[in-house]
């Protein structure tokens, strides 16, 4: 029978394929391959799991964006030691391994489990509960000299929890950081302690703490749904109690689709009102732990939280005014430094062209190497209010400020945007650059978002705790018919096994069986 | 002309050297930054063995730009004894002093034999000369038969050109003494060059002059003074904003145009 060729046209693809990678399901965290594909100008993950399906999610809202950081990635730097061996490849061997491209520019310490607040949205599933730890000063101790031994002279710690402002040996813990040399002690907090007990704050103050504190906006609605809990009076305390210290704050905004998108250009322009405020970061919800039902094709991401900003403060932000962070990997993280008198706001994009000297991909010739240095610095993981005076102590920089310019500390606000991944969006070629770590009590050095997707964090609180903590699985519109809640609020699943292998691809050459 | 040439030619490369430049060009004094320059390079279509000259060179970022891209040899050449000093400083510091060297000098009276260099680049500097005709044709003596110029500039249309970007602190910003793109490429022609490709790139020069007033409003946001520029950051401003608004009427831009000597 003669075929009617003719009837039929080939199509195209309606996605531009751009990587092949690895990933996790969302569901029972078996690791797939995956698929990084431009659909509409929107950067989106696939991938197939055997036993759960096919799974897509919102990486990048903005491919154009996407394709031009690529060229901010900085070769990275060795740690002086690698805790754990390549056996399984990533993400399996954390960490970190010696395959692990970066060192840790930022530890995380958790110290505790408890929390003072139960919030809806808690990517580490704490609160008031029975079954939760409280580390051990001869834990933290262990922790501390793992991450030495790694980095020499650590840059940051930050302790986080649960709550680390309620952990009774918390103020030991950062003195403990402080006598080993690292650089800069940070305390992630709700603010609570902070605005009623300001002992707690001149202890901060004494240790030279920064305070990395919750901020996710004036509605009230915003904080009953983020953090179940009008704080409102409570923040403006804590930042209050600060100032009034001498104790330099981050607000830190995590921002929810429908909830608090809209308050973002506040968010900034508090910040550049108070004293205590010497930057912001932006966070898109993290979808592990505990979180409102999402849709993955429709989360927010970096681009979205710039482009919000931009058209909240169009007399202050363009998105170019964001600049990639190249020791991590670029979409990671965008950073935006300014000189403001709290009226006028310029950012530093405007005096210098810095994605110039960031460019490490162009066989170009950077005009100035010390310049180069000193962009490094701020525009880093690890990078604290006042990393701007390396540039500006820079002779032959690009900004070249004149000494008559003197101390601008006072006048620089730094606006970041941080995106961390999910169970969804992993990806490991992300992944092996991270320069965020978890510390453990075993003092290993587990890169955050591996920590909070693969299983890491649900091992570690289980040995901690004693007690079994079942595998988080994101709460996403799709996988609603097989979710069951956990015993800390996050969702879980029953389908939750040890996965079918996923065989594509690994161990076996062409005709073998 | 309304100003001594020789007037005109010091204050040029004074300001160019001067803290005030550096602070508010930062060190590539000219529009369109390193992608700019990278197609000018390009255009001359040297390599390893070659050697280009960079008339007016600054502090020598686009010289060792070229010499990195291409592999050829380059000697950069500026009045400025100061920014002389500091592109020697940066070539040493690169490691690339074995290739690119830099001499004080004229542009209208060049410290180089007839037809002994294989490219000439010049950027956003033929403006400042008061003498173009001169340094053209100093431009074509200097280049072997069958060697290329690549030359970027302001352009302007002088008769739109609003009062407030007349006199000397215009001029050392390159716009006083500006000339139309078509101009230009007569200049070139006349010098015995053929004319290979001309483009207009005003875009580029808005963005500088959009870097510049950002600078400016920083120095007086801070209420610093800059070495050089002394009080004057509100004149500066004004310049600015008038060079401004004449890029966005069309009446100021920037233009390229690459010509070889036959």
């Amino acid at each position: 029978m003669a075929m009617d060729t003719g009837a039929r046209a080939r199509t195209d693809r309606d996605e531009v394929f751009l990587e092949y990678t690895k990933s996790i399901c969302p569901v029972c965290k078996t690791v797939v391959d995956a698929e990084v594909n431009v659909r509409s100008g929107r950067v989106i993950m696939r991938k197939r799991c055997a036993d759960h399906g096919q799974f897509e999610a919102l990486v990048y809202s903005d491919a154009d964006l996407y394709m031009a950081q690529q060229r901010c990635n900085k070769p990275g730097t060795l740690p002086l030691e690698f805790q754990t061996e390549v056996r399984d490849g990533c993400p399996l061997d954390c960490g970190m391994c010696p395959d692990h491209k970066q060192h840790a520019c930022l530890g995380i310490i958790e110290v505790n489990t408890a929390c003072n607040l139960d919030c809806p949205i808690c990517f580490a599933d704490s609160g008031h509960q029975p079954d939760g730890f409280s580390l051990t000063v001869a834990q933290v101790a262990v922790m501390l000299d793992a991450f030495v031994a790694a980095e020499g002279e650590p840059e940051v710690v930050q302790f986080s929890g649960g709550e680390p402002s309620i952990h009774p040996q918390i103020i030991t813990f950062m003195e403990m950081a402080k006598e080993r040399g690292i650089r800069t002690v940070m305390l992630n907090t709700n603010g609570i302690r902070l605005a009623r007990d300001s002992r707690f704050v001149a202890e901060l103050a004494r240790i030279g703490t920064h305070v990395y504190m919750q901020f996710d906006g004036f509605d009230l609605q915003t904080h009953l749904a983020i953090r179940g809990k009008d704080l409102r009076e409570d923040k403006q305390r804590a930042l209050d109690n600060c100032a009034e210290h001498g104790v330099t704050v981050t607000l830190v905004g995590a921002v929810e689709r429908g909830v608090n998108e809209h308050e973002l250009g506040a968010i900034v322009r508090h910040g550049v009102a108070h004293p205590a405020v010497q930057s912001v970061v932006f966070q898109p919800v993290t979808h592990t732990g505990r979180h409102r039902v999402f849709d993955p094709l429709e989360r927010l991401t970096n681009a979205c939280v710039m482009r919000l900003l931009t058209e909240q403060l169009p007399e202050w932000f363009r998105v170019s005014d964001f600049t990639p962070v190249p020791c991590c990997f670029p979409t990671c993280r965008s950073m935006c430094y300014a000189l403001t008198d709290g009226d006028s706001f310029i950012p530093f994009t405007r005096l210098v062209d810095i994605e110039e000297y960031l460019d490490y991909v162009s066989n170009r010739v950077i005009p100035d190497l010390a310049v180069r240095e000193a962009l490094e610095r701020m525009f880093s993981s690890s990078a604290t209010p006042g990393a701007e005076g390396a540039l500006l102590a820079c002779e032959d920089c690009g900004i070249d400020l004149p000494a008559a310019f003197g101390d601008i500390t006072k006048n620089v606000f730094t606006t970041v945007v941080q995106d961390f991944q999910d169970a969804y969006t992993l990806n490991v070629r992300q992944l092996m650059k991270c320069c965020v770590a978890q510390i453990t009590p075993d003092g290993r050095l587990i890169p955050f978002c591996a920590y909070n997707t693969v299983g890491y964090r649900e091992q570690v609180r289980a040995e901690l705790s004693g007690s079994s903590v079942p595998t988080v699985v994101p709460n996403a519109e799709q996988l609603q018919s097989i979710l069951a809640p956990g015993p800390h609020g996050s969702m879980t699943s029953g389908a939750a096994g040890p996965g079918t292998r996923n065989a594509t691809n690994v161990g076996r050459r062409l005709g073998s069986p | 002309m309304t100003t001594d040439a020789a007037h005109v030619k010091a204050c040029c490369a004074t300001a160019y050297s001067s803290e005030a430049a550096r602070f508010l060009l930062g060190d590539r004094f000219h529009p369109g930054g390193a992608a700019l320059t990278s197609r000018l390079v390009r255009a001359l279509r040297v390599g390893p063995g070659d050697e280009i000259v960079d008339v007016a060179c600054g502090p020598g970022a686009s010289a060792l730009q070229a010499a990195h891209e291409t592999g050829c040899a380059v000697i950069g050449v500026d009045l400025a004894v100061a920014g002389v000093a500091a592109a020697i400083h940066a070539a040493a510091s690169t490691g690339m002093d074995d290739r690119v060297r830099f001499v004080v000098g004229d542009a209208e009276a060049l410290p180089l034999a007839d037809a002994s260099v294989d490219g000439a680049l010049c950027e956003c500097a033929l403006c400042t000369f008061p003498d173009k005709p001169g340094a053209t044709a100093e431009l074509a003596r200097v280049l072997r038969p069958g060697a290329r110029l690549a030359l970027a500039d302001i352009t302007a249309r002088p008769d739109r050109l609003p009062a407030e970007l007349d006199g000397l602190g215009a001029w050392i910003a390159c716009i006083a003494d500006a000339r139309p793109l078509d101009e230009l490429a007569d200049l070139v022609t006349h010098a015995g060059f053929v004319i290979e490709s001309v483009e207009r790139q005003d875009a580029a020069l808005g963005a500088m002059i959009e870097r510049v007033q950002s600078r400016l409003d920083a120095a007086r946001m801070l209420g610093a003074t800059i070495g050089g520029l002394g009080s004057r950051v509100d004149d500066a401003i004004a310049i600015a904003r008038a060079a401004s608004r004449a890029v966005a009427n069309g009446d100021l831009g920037y233009g390229i145009l690459i010509a070889s000597r036959p």
